[in-house]
Formats: structure tokens, sequence, C-alpha cells
């Protein structure tokens, strides 16, 4: 592992991963594709832009990858006022209201894309394709490779996913599982800022992920709803796994010699 | 004057009930999802609070302290009940809209807490004149509130078309998200933080520092 220096070097490497899923959407959109991916970045780095002008800091352009995942799952005729939206929200209140990337404890983008399920019920999500996923994993190596991802988190999400479904009974085809996971998986769940950062954590963190898929997508195949909002509900409870994994560790080291 | 003056305009923004003091804002969640019932509950409030703060205030010498909150409540939802019926006989679909919030006006803290903190130990006329301005306080969110979640939940204000919504031939998509409670919360969020980027004095000293402040 060769973890990365700064916070700018992480949303970087973020975005070089970001690059092939963009290459496979751009060549399969049916409507425009820059537009909104124009409108998205501009809203994002707009309002980062502003906070770091109303707070004196130097400005930052962390709001990138948020633009760019939110983009990738968007749908296609969504309406440009409606992405900035959800963009602004997510953006202001999952990570400039805390400070900064780095500062919150859910990911920005996680929080523009619930927002947008949540506030315009008509809409629905892209889902993703087998290219999307095939092009999620160059940048699932780059980042386990920098180790901005944890493969406990990747690992425990699987399994949990693949125990519930051969619990159910249900046919089992990890083609279809790994097309509807690879991009919410490695760019909402396993994102650095939201995700668990102890390794106990990380297996719950996963597990919990998992868990939370399966019962938002019920009995239907899972769909990036559910994976958007499974990665809310378990980056809200990744801070208190951390602080019980560190307590846990705490009474176990002052146990160590009564 | 100008003291008895301060008594109304202090607890509009420097001393807010919702936005410094964080009272009633369950209610405060529940009633905005439209202005009108927003201002219903609004005036519903401020008139009880008035009148629960001067009788109280009327009697405070002769409440036993053993038994104080006991006479309190009574007074409140004496009050309480009388609005409500009001509300009832004049204002039905209204008073169907706001369910049991008009009830639960008794058990708002925004009422006991003026009680307790100032009736008790103030004479009748200011009493009365801090139970306006903290029952206006709380109108001004409450207004605030339901404004923005009406114009944004259903593209309308007080029952009036203002933005077109896309099912009708326009361009609006009304935001589903401002219709839930959670939108409230973000609302009233926005707001506090806006009035403590102005007025820099309400900002609340940090109890547990994230990073510690350095020994020299």
């Amino acid at each position: 592992m060769i973890p990365p220096r700064s916070v700018a070097a992480v949303t970087l490497a973020q975005t070089v991963a970001l690059v092939p899923p963009l290459a496979v959407l751009a060549t399969t959109a049916t409507g425009g594709f820059a537009l909104p991916l124009f409108a998205a970045l501009a809203f994002a780095l707009g309002w980062e832009g502003l906070f770091a002008l109303m707070r004196k800091r130097a400005p930052e352009a962390h709001g990138i990858t948020t633009a760019l995942i939110v983009v990738v799952l968007a749908p296609a005729d969504l309406a440009l006022w409606q992405l900035g939206f959800a963009v602004s929200l997510g953006v202001i209140l999952g990570e400039l209201v805390f400070g900064g990337r780095g500062f919150g404890f859910v990911s920005p983008a996680t929080a523009a894309l619930s927002l947008l399920v949540i506030s315009f019920p008509q809409v629905e999500l892209a889902q993703p394709t087998r290219d999307l996923a095939l092009a999620t994993v160059p940048g699932l190596v780059l980042l386990l490779v920098l180790g901005l991802i944890s493969w406990r988190i990747l690992v425990a999400v699987l399994v949990t996913v693949a125990v519930a479904f051969a619990l159910r009974g249900a046919a089992f085809d990890p083609a279809a599982l790994g097309t509807a996971l690879a991009f919410g998986l490695v760019f909402l769940i396993c994102d650095p800022v939201s995700a668990a950062t102890t390794n106990a954590g990380r297996w719950v963190y996963g597990a919990l992920a998992g868990a939370l898929i399966i019962v938002f997508a019920g009995d239907n195949p899972i769909t990036s709803e559910a994976v958007v909002f499974a990665a809310l509900m378990s980056s809200v409870f990744a801070p208190l796994i951390d602080h019980l994994v560190v307590l846990a560790h705490t009474y176990q080291r002052q146990n160590r010699h009564v | 004057m100008r003291s008895s003056l301060s008594h109304v305009t202090n607890p509009l923004i420097a001393n807010n009930p919702i936005t410094l003091q964080i009272l009633g804002v369950c209610s405060a969640l529940a009633v905005t999802t439209s202005l009108s019932t927003a201002l219903v509950m609004s005036a519903a409030l401020t008139v009880v609070l008035c009148l629960s703060s001067a009788v109280i205030s009327l009697i405070r010498r002769h409440i036993p302290s053993m038994i104080r909150l006991i006479v309190q409540i009574i007074i409140i939802a004496s009050l309480v009940v009388v609005i409500d019926e009001i509300l009832q006989a004049y204002a039905f679909a209204i008073s169907r809209q706001l369910s049991i919030f008009v009830g639960l006006i008794v058990t708002n803290c925004l009422v006991l807490g003026r009680a307790e903190a100032f009736a008790m130990r103030n004479p009748v006329w200011p009493s009365f004149l801090d139970g306006l301005g903290n029952g206006l306080g709380y109108s001004l969110v409450l207004i605030l509130v339901g404004s923005v979640r009406e114009l944004f939940g259903a593209g309308t204000l007080l029952g009036y078309v203002v933005l077109r919504p896309a099912s009708d031939g326009g361009w609006f998509e009304p935001l589903g998200l401002m219709q839930l409670a959670p939108s409230a919360f973000f609302v009233i969020g926005f707001l506090i933080w806006a009035i403590r980027t102005y007025w820099t004095d309400q900002v609340e000293e940090v109890e547990r520092p994230l990073v510690e402040e350095r020994a020299r």
C-alpha cells in the first residue's frame, strides 16, 4: 500500500478511478452527457469555492468526485435544476457544513443521491450496466493499492449479500450481483471519509451495509437505490461502530495483566 | 417604556425561543407543512402564552412552590381547551389539520418554560409582554419554515399557486422531501446557522473541542 500524503492526492486518485466509468457513460449515454456533467461540476465546485471565500481559505476542488459519482448514477432524463438541487444539498449538508472534505461523516455523493430520491419520488436512479461494472475494476485496483478502500469492507459486503441470497434460496448469479453492486460498493460504501476506519469495525460496517442492501432491495433484484440508502445508513453508524471497537480494545488492554 | 418594549423585541431574534433556546421544536416540525396551519398554530400558541403568563403572574404570590408546576399546567391546560374549542367552532377544517398539536400546546416546553422562568417572579404587565414576545418569536420561525416548506413542497403559498407544477403545465417538480418532518430540521438548522453567522454572540462555546489548544 502506498498511502497518499494529502487530501488533494486522495481526491486526485478517486478522480482518476472515476475516469473509466465516466468513459463508459459517455459512450452509452443516449441524451446529452456533457451538460449534466458540467452542471454537476459547476454546482459542486461553485459551493466549495463560495465556502472557501467565506471562510477565507485556499480554494479546493474536492467536489469534483461528488459531481462525477452523482452524474454516473443520476438518471439520464433528470432536469438540470433537479440535479443542481441534489448536488447543492449533498455538498453543503454532507460536507461543507462540517468544514470540508474529511470532516463530515457521510459521503456527499451518497447524501446528494439519497436526497434526490427522497425529494422527487418519481425519479429513479440509473441502474448500473455490465460495462460500467467492468469499468469500475481498474479504479477498484488503484484505490486498493493506494489503501483508500478496505478489502475487509468489500469482502464483508459481498459475503453478507451472498449468504442472504443463499438463505433465501434465491437463484444466485454472481455476474448480476457484481454488476448491481460494483460501482456503489467502490465509490459510495467504501468511501474513505464515511466508512469505518478500524479493522474490526470495517467487518461490522461491511456486514451492516450488505444486510441493509438486502433489506432495502426486498424480493426485487438489487437496485441503485438500495445501495445508496444502505451506504447512507451504514455511514451514519460508522462512527458508533468505530467507537465501540475502540472501547472494546481499551477494555481488553486494561484486563490483559490483572 | 424601553425596558417593557424589550420584553417583546428581545425574544424575536436575540433570544428566540426556537433558534436560541431550542424550545418548542416538536410542534414546529409537525405543523409547518403548510403556511396556513403554521399561522393558526402561531396565533393559538401566542394567545395561550400571553394569557397563561399574565394569569400565573397575577397569582404568583399565592401559588405554593411545592405544587407550582401542577397549578401552572392546570392554568395552561384550561386555556388550551378554550382555544381548541374556539378553533373547532370557527375553523373546523384547520383544526382537523392541526389534529392533536393544539392540544399538545399544554406540553410545549416554551409555555411552561416562560411560566417558570419569567411569570413566577415578575409583575403582570411585563409577564404578558414576555409571553407576547416569545409567542411572536415562535411565530416568526414557524411562519418562515411554513412558507419555505409549502412553497417548495407544493409550489403554493396559503393555497395560491406560486410555482406551477409540471403536472399542471409548469416546470416545477414539488420536493417530496419538504413535506416530510426531516426537512423542517434542515430548514431550522439552516436558519440557526444563518442567525449565528450574523449574530456571532449566539454561538455556543465548544464543550469538548476536537483539537485541543496547545499548551505553551
